[in-house]
Parts: C-alpha cells; sequence; structure tokens
C-alpha cells in the first residue's frame, strides 16, 4: 500500500495502490498487493462500463425525445451551482439535445465571485434562464453550524459527503423537485460526477412516496429548532398526492458521457467559463466547503470526497496523481478560516 | 428460497450502503430509509441489482417503501415478482 507522512493526517496514512481509499475508510480491508476490497467488489461492472454507458446515452435519447416539448415552459430543470460539473451539464443538454431549460441556483451565501460570474456568462451565452433562490442567511448559518458542530445525519450518508454538503445538497435536491411538480416540468438535471452517483441511478423516474419517506427521515432528523424553520424548503405534504402523476425524471448524465477533467474545461471555455482560483480542490462554487471538508476529516479521519474522487480513478476518468492531489492536499487554512468566520464558529 | 434471496439482499445493502461494515445490528424489518442506510437514491441503485440478478422490470408504480424500504420487504417483493419456475434455480 501506499504510504503518506504528514499530509492530512498527522500519521502514516495507508492507501489504496489502486484508487486512493485510505485505511481509516469505514469497513476497508486491503489485499496482498494492497488493492481494497471496492476496487475488487467493482472490477466486473468496470468491465462492462462502456457498453453500459452507450446504452444510458440511448436511454436520454429516447427519453428526451419523448418528452421535449411537452411541458409548457420547460423541458428541464438544472441544479446549478456555476461549478464545472454543472455548468458542463447545462452546456451537454443544450448543445446535444437543445432543451428548454430552467437553471436553478441556490445561494448558499457562499458562492464564490468567480462562480457568480460563471453563472451569469454560462446562462446568457447558452440563452438559459436561470432563477436563483436564496433563503435568509440566518437560517442556513444555523443549519450550516450545526452540521459542523454535529452529525446531523445518520452515518452511511456520511461516508459520501460532509454534513454540510449534504445539508445543502438535500435543499436543493428538494426545492428542484418542488419548482418541477409545480411548474409540470418532466427532467430534473443533476451536474453529479460520474464518482459522485452510480451510473444505475443515472436515469429513474423519482417516486413519490419514496420522495416522501425520504424527506421526512431527514427532518425528524434535524434538530427541533432548525427542521421548524426549514419545512418551508421542503415539499409539503399535499403534494406527494396532487402531483403524484407529475413526478419527473431525474437524469444526471455525466455518469454516462465522456468525463475528462481538461477537456471539460475546455470546452466550458467556448461559453465563457472560467476555472475560479478563489475555491478549493474539490469544488468550482463554494467558499464552505473547505470548512465542511475540515470538519468532517476532523470527525471521521477521512476526506468526504475521497469515495467519489476513488471511483472516478477506479474508471480511470481521473489519474491516481491528480485524485491524490485533490484529497491528500491541507485544507487551505484562509478558506476554512473565512467560513468558520462567517458561521461565528471561531 | 426465502433465506437465500435474504443473504443477497443483506450482502448487496452491506457492500453498498455500509461499505462492508458487519451490518450486525441490521434488523430484516429495519426501514432503510429511516435508518438512514439509503436515501432516494439509492433505492434506486437496489432497484438497479434486483432487476439485473432476478430478471425482473420494476415499474414506476412499484417504486414504494412497502416493496422497497427493508429486507423483509425486498424479499417478499421479489417473491411475488418471481415466476415460480425459476425458484428452484436460486437455490443453486
Amino acid at each position: 500500500m501506499t504510504q503518506f507522512k504528514g499530509i492530512l493526517l498527522e500519521h502514516t496514512l495507508k492507501i489504496c495502490n489502486r484508487c486512493i481509499l485510505p485505511e481509516t475508510f469505514p469497513g476497508i480491508h486491503f489485499d496482498a498487493a494492497g488493492i481494497c476490497n471496492h476496487c475488487t467488489r467493482e472490477a466486473p461492472a468496470l468491465a462492462k462500463a462502456g457498453e453500459r454507458k452507450e446504452a444510458y446515452r440511448r436511454r436520454l435519447d429516447d427519453l428526451i425525445a419523448g418528452v421535449r416539448g411537452s411541458a409548457p415552459t420547460y423541458d428541464a430543470i438544472l441544479a446549478y451551482s456555476g461549478g464545472k460539473d454543472s455548468s458542463y451539464t447545462l452546456k451537454l443538454l443544450r448543445d446535444r439535445y437543445d432543451l428548454r431549460i430552467l437553471a436553478l441556483t441556490f445561494d448558499n451565501h457562499f458562492i464564490s465571485p468567480a462562480a457568480a460570474e460563471n453563472i451569469r456568462t454560462v446562462t446568457d451565452r447558452l440563452l438559459v434562464d436561470c432563477v436563483t433562490f436564496k433563503p435568509p442567511w440566518p437560517i442556513l448559518r444555523d443549519l450550516f453550524a450545526s452540521a459542523a458542530l454535529e452529525d446531523v445525519f445518520p452515518a452511511p450518508t456520511l461516508i459520501r459527503a460532509s454534513a454540510i454538503c449534504t445539508a445543502c445538497i438535500s435543499m436543493v435536491k428538494s426545492l428542484v423537485l418542488k419548482t418541477a411538480l409545480e411548474m409540470s416540468i418532466p427532467l430534473v438535471a443533476f451536474g453529479w460526477s460520474p464518482g459522485q452517483a452510480p451510473i444505475q441511478s443515472a436515469i429513474m423516474r423519482a417516486s413519490s412516496s419514496l420522495t416522501c419517506q425520504s424527506q421526512k427521515t431527514l427532518l425528524e432528523g434535524l434538530p427541533g429548532g432548525l427542521a421548524s424553520g426549514l419545512g418551508r424548503y421542503f415539499l409539503p405534504d399535499g403534494y406527494y398526492e396532487i402531483f403524484k402523476d407529475r413526478f419527473p425524471h431525474n437524469v444526471h448524465p455525466l455518469a454516462f458521457f465522456d468525463y475528462d477533467e481538461a477537456e471539460i474545461v475546455a470546452e466550458l471555455g467556448k461559453v465563457g467559463w472560467k476555472t475560479p482560483a478563489d475555491t478549493d480542490t474539490n469544488s468550482s462554487n463554494c467558499l464552505l466547503n473547505a470548512f465542511a471538508n475540515q470538519c468532517h476529516l476532523q470527525r471521521h479521519q477521512f476526506h468526504p470526497y475521497v469515495w467519489e474522487i476513488a471511483n472516478m480513478v477506479r474508471q480511470g476518468v481521473m489519474s491516481r496523481d491528480e485524485g491524490i492531489q485533490k484529497i491528500y492536499t491541507d485544507q487551505d487554512p484562509a478558506q476554512v478560516g473565512y467560513a468558520r468566520t462567517m458561521l461565528g464558529l471561531q | 428460497m426465502r433465506e437465500t434471496i435474504i443473504r443477497d439482499v443483506r450482502h448487496f445493502i452491506i457492500e453498498n450502503f455500509l461499505f462492508g461494515d458487519s451490518g450486525n445490528g441490521l434488523k430484516e424489518t429495519d426501514s432503510l430509509l429511516e435508518k438512514g442506510i439509503i436515501d432516494s437514491t439509492g433505492v434506486l441503485e437496489l432497484v438497479s441489482h434486483l432487476e439485473e440478478t432476478y430478471g425482473f422490470r420494476v415499474e414506476d408504480e412499484e417504486l414504494i417503501p412497502e416493496n422497497l424500504d427493508s429486507i423483509a420487504n425486498v424479499t417478499g417483493y421479489i417473491l411475488r415478482k418471481l415466476p415460480r419456475e425459476s425458484f428452484g434455480s436460486l437455490h443453486a
């Protein structure tokens, strides 16, 4: 196994020789060659990945052919952060399918100035309508501060993302779904990277009853005061029945389209997107992310992005060296300090 | 038959959502959503596994907690979906 010393943690850290998952990752074990159990388990699926991606591209083509132009105003709503992946997803859906898209940006009060500029530029260049949803700062401050101080989500959720990211993304997912239902939009698109969510979930109709139960579980798990203030950002109980037949398809195309970070950045350059210099190594839009990572690292002893990046290394869409650079680099103290001060957690 | 399916479903959940944790505390009737083991996206991964492993299609209207929200519910759902003649092959 590869070993690091003095990076990330103050002791020697062994990581998988293939995918970069560390020995501190829950449930991990290594074979004699230093290969982790996740690499071994994924090997058969990876062998069939090319064929599977092609099948999913055809499936998306068919799905879009069936819904394009059928809704009153928009064919798709995209959760649009202004980051690299959601910007590329927006461009892909415009260029390949010429969809009528509503981009919804959730302003969590930590959008970097460079990302805000990218949102303006890209939506203008692609002629896409964009709405920004910005909850009041005290509400988000209390939510993020709470997630920074304690694990307000179940342990399995926190294997794939930090508590702060989970809090934010839960609101984003709910808001785009709510808007899709209210505006009869048949597709909800996300810019999840190929490592974030598996291809099996890349095209699927949202389920009314499962969404209902998921949302109930999420809100019930939050500290009392928080849940009551956040209720309005989630689906009202009546929606599950009223809109039962209107639940959209969720799609995350980057799970099955070619994904090469350098090519994506070059492609986005054509619509004016610029790589931000003010964010951490795992985000191209959020000034809270470094602090979220730091909190997670301290509590769990593994990086909240390591599952995603390890998947991408394993899939061959990112080099191992690049993955190591993204994960095993200390968080920028200035960015961590900025978010901590904003949240009043000095 | 039922035991074989339970073992498969439990194994899939442990490997994919508990990341190899033994899942010792996970009872057959525990709600996977309420325990935070899977979210609505995770359910779709489970659905894909069922379709690939058992060779049937999960229809949109079957995406309900009563079919998918616990090891026992998933097992019961699989047993209802599988044709009788396939029961013998699952023992193999």
